[in-house]
């Protein structure tokens, strides 16, 4: 980033022409990365021009190029001194500031400069976390790729987050959400004894909380405890009959434990709910090839394969089909199928292995 | 009236509450697997051990030989040595005494010295050259050991007669007459490439065993028996070495009904193998097309140990592969004209054993009610395990799974608590019918269930091949509409009772039919249930 911002020199004129032969020296000397010797051009052509601001602005960013931040600011400064709304002056001083570590106070500058990116970042580093997403989520939009920006977004959603929750602790220590914001901590530390011990805990408080009983059919769904996590998921389900999730889960609950005719309910219910899901597609696939049913599998999962053209699911579909094919006696089929799943196979993406 | 109902209840509820099979401790057999654990995590120290139940003196008793594993150091120096000569790292054969009880008979029977270059892994039984005794192959990491039954108590190592050595890490064994020719081959899988100069430690910080992927496949091995006592490597041309692996179980069994006995390999981490038997010396591995490769998911399993054998009474040999965690033991159903569907969760298996990680594994009529029941071995590859994932655990209970028509539902296995299962072996320890298992534990003595029994009727047969090879292996025998394969292979690094038990639930009498290995059928009708026969092959078709 600092790149970029070092690219945005206007030209400049100026009524001294031995200043002028400084101006350039320095430029060419920049130009080469020889930065020692371009700031102490700069520095005679602001000994020549003391009144312009303009070789002040390239004597700072000189100093930035050779990563001195603190030798940047007094030049800057002056810059800003002689022409206070000099949008690269701002700029500099800005990033100068906040690579020193005074972000607070970078992030005037950086306003003045009207640069989302480096003030999002700076007001991240200040503390002022919402600003921060604001900025940075602007940025983001028109540099949707840049791996800085992402890093920096995804830093101040996290710390946004994370003081929400700790305000909620330190203020509703006993209340449901605190226990649901403790388990989902440690459900992500899959730490799921007391992710199940808290989920518990929010539920026995809030038992009408959207999603409690869906995580915590997670965590058990995590430890193969199917019975428990049909359960949980069966509660979510009758909390929110509308939610495509909860029917998905518990199908999957119901087909890990061999209730093949449960589970094809339930995910057709999803189905339903959210269709054209590659996930519930697959799963309703699996339940009709537990029932014997090949045509609803087939069906099922060529669907999947229409939809996900490669992956994990699809390469699975493949080879599901693979052996509705073969058993059916289509051996150009099959072996169709499973040429596709090897592909799928070989590019890595079907087979990750479950650790430990 | 009422008190009578009242007692009636009771008896019922301690009728249907009688554990299925009580853990014993029978005196005399004092042995402890020592693996030997370092903090190397040399892989070799979670592996073994082997068991075996054969009646090596043909006194009518099962006896019990043991492998042990050796002494590791930390870290281990080159040449490896494992320090065998030392009593402690034994091998043990104990033999059955009238009363129940056993004795070490190690010694005498020359079978002490398990080769100071030799980590024990597992045993195979089976009477290679027809002389009525059975004979045992130890499998090591180092060179393997093949005894001779002298048939007067004691054994000769042959091996180098033989040329069975092997090399590498070899795991389980088995034998088996591929090739129908009334001789006992041998089949050997082997684990990976590795040794202790190239090991490593994997998991960061927690510092655990390393998966097989971290280390290259290898080949299996198929020996020929000559009939000489010697045996040639027939690996190459018989198609097996066509594909490496990374082997820890083997089993066998006539798949397709051609007549000829196929192998079934359980692989670690990767894709399984069965190597359809060709019928002319010749194997071509199927695993893949017959749909016993992989999950129904297409994923890779970690395959341990293996059964090949009908759990659902339609005829045909099933395969029951043994997992880690997070995975679910593998239910190949066998469909018929040679493909296999993929039913752990239709037999109710995969809720049994999402969190478990299994290795010896038998399908035996606990209950003798005429249905074959699951009993596994079970206990993590990793010691601090739960470190990792407190979800998971080193130790665990066995699963002892009843089988109610082709669904299997758990029940206490006896277990006084958990341990680091590996080797299991099956077979009726007491001779009442009723079939008992030996598992091996990491650190500690075997744990020996006896099966108190019950009132439902059974037989119990002992084949023997005249035209075919003299332990009948490889005959498929039906039973009052039971089927089980003749074999003493499967399960992880263990060999089982040969003698084929059925149970016959409320039925006095069975129809048997016997179809050997040497195309010879045999019926025998009307057989009175509740005893032991010697099945005698005829010399005619």
């Amino acid at each position: 980033m600092i790149r970029a911002l070092l690219c945005l020199f206007l030209a400049w004129q100026t009524s001294a022409p031995e200043a002028a032969q400084h101006m350039q020296a320095g430029a060419d000397a920049e130009k080469s990365g020889h930065f020692s010797q371009a700031i102490a051009e700069f520095r005679k052509a602001t000994e020549l021009e003391p009144q312009a601001a303009e070789p002040f602005v390239r004597l700072g960013q000189a100093y930035l190029e050779n990563h001195d931040y603190s030798g940047a600011m007094a030049p800057l400064k002056q810059a800003l001194k002689l022409s206070p709304d000099l949008r690269p002056a701002h700029q500099l001083l800005g990033y100068a500031l906040l690579a020193s570590g005074y972000a607070a106070q970078a992030v005037p500058h950086l306003e003045k400069a009207q640069d989302e990116a480096t003030l999002g970042i700076a007001q991240l580093e200040a503390g002022d976390l919402a600003q921060a997403i604001t900025n940075l989520q602007a940025a983001l939009a028109k540099h949707p790729n840049d791996p800085d920006l992402l890093y920096y977004f995804g830093r101040a959603s996290g710390l946004l987050s994370k003081q929400s929750i700790d305000n909620l602790l330190a203020a509703y220590p006993d209340s449901a959400r605190a226990h649901q914001a403790m388990a989902e901590n440690y459900y992500v530390l899959r730490q799921m004894p007391q992710a199940e011990k808290e989920f518990l805990e929010a539920i026995k408080l809030r038992p009408d909380i959207p999603k409690l009983h869906l995580e915590l059919g997670l965590v058990y769904a995590s430890s193969s405890q199917w019975a428990k996590a049909e359960e949980a998921f069966r509660a979510e389900t009758k909390l929110q009959p509308g939610n495509a999730e909860a029917a998905f889960r518990l199908g999957n609950a119901l087909l890990q434990q061999g209730k093949a005719k449960e589970a094809r309910a339930e995910l057709t219910r999803s189905d339903g709910l959210q269709p054209e899901m590659p996930e519930t597609l697959y799963s309703l696939g699996k339940t009709a090839s537990l029932e014997g049913d090949s045509t609803s599998a087939e069906k099922a999962w060529k669907k999947v394969v229409e939809l996900e053209k490669d992956g994990n699911l699809a390469a699975q579909a493949h080879f599901g089909l693979a052996g509705i094919y073969r058993k059916q006696g289509k051996a150009e089929a099959a072996d169709r199928e499973m040429e596709e799943f090897k592909k799928q196979q070989n590019s890595g993406v079907a087979n990750e292995q479950q650790q430990p | 009236m009422l008190k009578t109902a009242g007692l009636i209840v009771i008896l019922l509820f301690a009728a249907l509450a009688a554990p299925v099979l009580e853990m014993k401790s029978p005196a005399g057999l004092n042995f402890v697997l020592r693996n030997s654990p370092t903090p190397q995590k040399y892989l070799i120290e979670t592996m073994p051990g082997g068991v075996a139940l054969l009646d090596y003196n043909n006194d009518g008793l099962l006896d019990i030989f043991l492998v042990n594993g050796g002494k590791v150091t930390s870290p281990m120096q080159v040449p490896e040595t494992f320090d065998r000569s030392n009593p402690l790292y034994w091998n043990r054969l104990y033999r059955q005494n009238k009363d129940g009880t056993f004795t070490d008979v190690t010694k005498e029977a020359g079978l002490a010295n398990a080769g100071e270059g030799n980590y024990g892994m597992g045993v195979a039984i089976g009477d290679y050259d027809n002389d009525g005794y059975p004979d045992i192959y130890v499998t090591n990491y180092g060179k393997n050991t093949l005894y001779h039954n002298n048939g007067n108590g004691t054994f000769t190592d042959v091996t180098e007669k033989a040329g069975v050595a092997g090399g590498g890490w070899s795991v389980s064994a088995g034998f088996v007459d591929y090739d129908n020719d009334g001789k006992l081959d041998l089949f050997v899988t082997r684990y990976m490439e590795w040794d202790t100069k190239h090991s490593k430690t994997c998991g960061g910080e927690w510092r655990t065993y390393c998966p097989p992927e971290e280390f290259p496949p290898t080949t299996n091995i198929l020996y020929h028996n000559r009939g000489d006592g010697t045996f040639e490597d027939v690996s190459q041309k018989a198609g097996i070495t066509s594909k490496k692996g990374r082997a820890l179980g083997v089993a066998f069994a006539d798949y397709d009904e051609d007549g000829f006995t196929d192998i079934f390999v359980a692989n670690d981490g990767m894709q399984q193998f069965l190597f359809h038997n060709n019928g002319n010396g010749t194997f071509t591995e199927k695993a893949l097309e017959a749909g016993a490769a992989l999950s129904e998911d297409g994923r890779r399993l970690s395959g341990m140990g293996v059964v090949f054998q009908d759990y659902d009474n339609d005829g045909r040999a099933d395969i029951i592969v043994t997992e880690l965690p997070r995975e679910i033991y593998g239910v190949y159903h066998n469909d018929g004209k040679g493909l296999f569907s993929y039913q752990s969760l239709q037999t109710g298996l995969g809720e049994l054993s999402s969190g478990s990680a299994g290795w010896g594994v038998g399908l035996e009529d606990f209950d003798n009610d005429g249905w074959k029941d699951l009993f596994v071995a079970q206990g993590h590859v990793l010691d601090n395990v739960e470190q990792i994932d407190p979800s998971l655990k080193y130790k665990e209970l066995p699963l002892l799974a009843m089988n109610h028509q082709g669904r299997f539902e758990k029940t206490d296995s006896g277990a006084s608590g958990p341990s680091a299962g590996r080797g299991a072996a099956f077979g009726d320890l007491n001779n009442d019918g009723w079939q008992d298992v030996v598992m091996t534990v990491l650190g500690e003595p075997p744990q020996v269930f006896i099966n108190p029994g019950g009132k439902q009727h059974w037989l119990v047969f002992t084949l023997r091949g005249t035209r075919s090879n003299r332990d009948g292996f490889g005959a498929r025998v039906r039973v009052n509409g039971q089927t089980r394969f003749a074999t003493s292979a499967g399960s992880y690094l263990s060999a089982s009772d040969k003698r084929l038990h059925f149970g016959l639930g409320s039925s006095t009498s069975a129809k048997v039919e016997i179809a050997w290995p040497s195309g010879v059928h045999q019926t025998l009708n009307d057989v009175r249930a509740d005893q032991f026969l010697q099945i005698v092959e005829p010399e005619k078709p």
